[in-house]
């Protein structure tokens, strides 16, 4: 069968680099990143195109269904991603505060001078 | 010694002419600036008709975000002290003096008005008290201090403070958090009594459910700021 979970994880993660690549190159995603996605995206297409390092890995592991191991990896790898993603909002919010005070301050002042 | 009395201001359009002009009427020597945290009514108008310093926030940045950016302006404007009031009329301006002075002296470093130190006779609902009781015995806990009055908004600080807020002030629940942040800095920080009244304009946002909800993100937030750098 040509269309089975290989092929079709295989073609699924190749879309999923041209995807994060095209991004990047549009300026949609900054390459900082975009570099996790990309490392994701080849992890990916190198499990799904040689089961073998599935098979191997869940055993070294003791998972009893091969698959298992391809779950916890996404789940694993979206959890710190995730993670990641949080800190980096926490820093956009504490800069946006920031600015949003630099600003008002500003516009007092210019208020002022006005008056002046 | 540059007194500035800082007003967070976010829709209180109803109290804040009377809290400015009983602030003048009080502390005639301090400046005075509002920070209109994003209202939607009319309280930056107002205040600046009330001819005191405005400082307009683009969106509202809560609490914590509004209270820095008056710490800023304190610290652009090299003010020696800088003093919070409530926009909502609760905090009694007279009592701006007697908070400044241990300042003024140097015997502390923040002073806090207390509804709860000596007597006052400021009612407040159970829930609310229960809440007080639990953070004031969750900070003597953390800090080995007893403040009785640790959520009250009404408090001077020194120069020293104003630099260390306009750096870093918590977003959410600032006036708890920074006493364990004080504590951790080796400041003084003092309450005095002070008559808190009930609120004319607004209401509070208080409810039971809320409280609960309420107390245990500060629980959280205070167990962090403790075992942070």
């Amino acid at each position: 069968m040509f269309l089975n979970v290989h092929s079709i994880s295989i073609l699924f993660s190749i879309t999923f680099l041209i995807v994060v690549i095209e991004l990047v190159r549009k300026n949609k995603l900054l390459e900082q990143y975009s570099l996790l996605w990309i490392f994701m995206s080849i992890i990916l297409l190198v499990l799904s195109s040689t089961p073998k390092i599935i098979n191997t890995l869940a055993k070294w592991l003791d998972i009893k269904n091969p698959p298992s191991f391809l779950f916890l990896f996404g789940l694993v790898y979206l959890l710190i991603y995730n993670l990641h993603i949080t800190t980096v909002v926490s820093k956009q919010s504490k800069k946006i505060t920031r600015l949003a005070q630099e600003i008002a301050l500003l516009k007092e002042e210019m208020e002022n001078n006005k008056k002046i | 010694m540059k007194i500035l009395v800082i007003i967070p201001a976010y829709n209180e359009e109803e109290s804040i002419a009377s809290v400015i002009n009983q602030i003048r009427f009080y502390a005639p020597e301090a400046d005075i600036l509002v920070i209109n945290d994003g209202s939607v009514d009319a309280t930056g108008e107002i205040a600046a008709k009330a001819g005191v310093k405005v400082v307009n926030l683009p969106f509202n940045l809560g609490i914590g975000g509004a209270m820095q950016t008056g710490y800023i302006y304190a610290k652009y404007h090299s003010y020696d002290i800088a003093v919070q009031v409530d926009a909502d009329n609760q905090h009694d301006p007279f009592y701006i003096n007697k908070l400044v002075q241990p300042i003024v002296d140097n015997s502390a470093d923040m002073v806090i008005g207390s509804r709860y130190v000596g007597k006052t006779i400021y009612k407040s609902s159970v829930f609310r008290r229960v809440g007080m009781v639990f953070f004031t015995f969750l900070i003597k806990l953390l800090t080995d201090k007893w403040i009785m009055d640790t959520t009250s908004g009404f408090r001077a600080v020194n120069k020293g403070i104003i630099n260390l807020f306009a750096m870093d002030y918590p977003v959410d629940y600032p006036e708890v958090d920074v006493l364990v942040r004080l504590y951790k800095k080796k400041f003084r920080v003092i309450e005095l009594p002070v008559e808190m009244k009930a609120r004319k304009t607004g209401k509070s946002s208080i409810t039971p459910l809320r409280s609960i909800y309420y107390m245990i993100k500060v629980t959280l937030s205070l167990i962090i700021e403790t075992i942070k750098y």
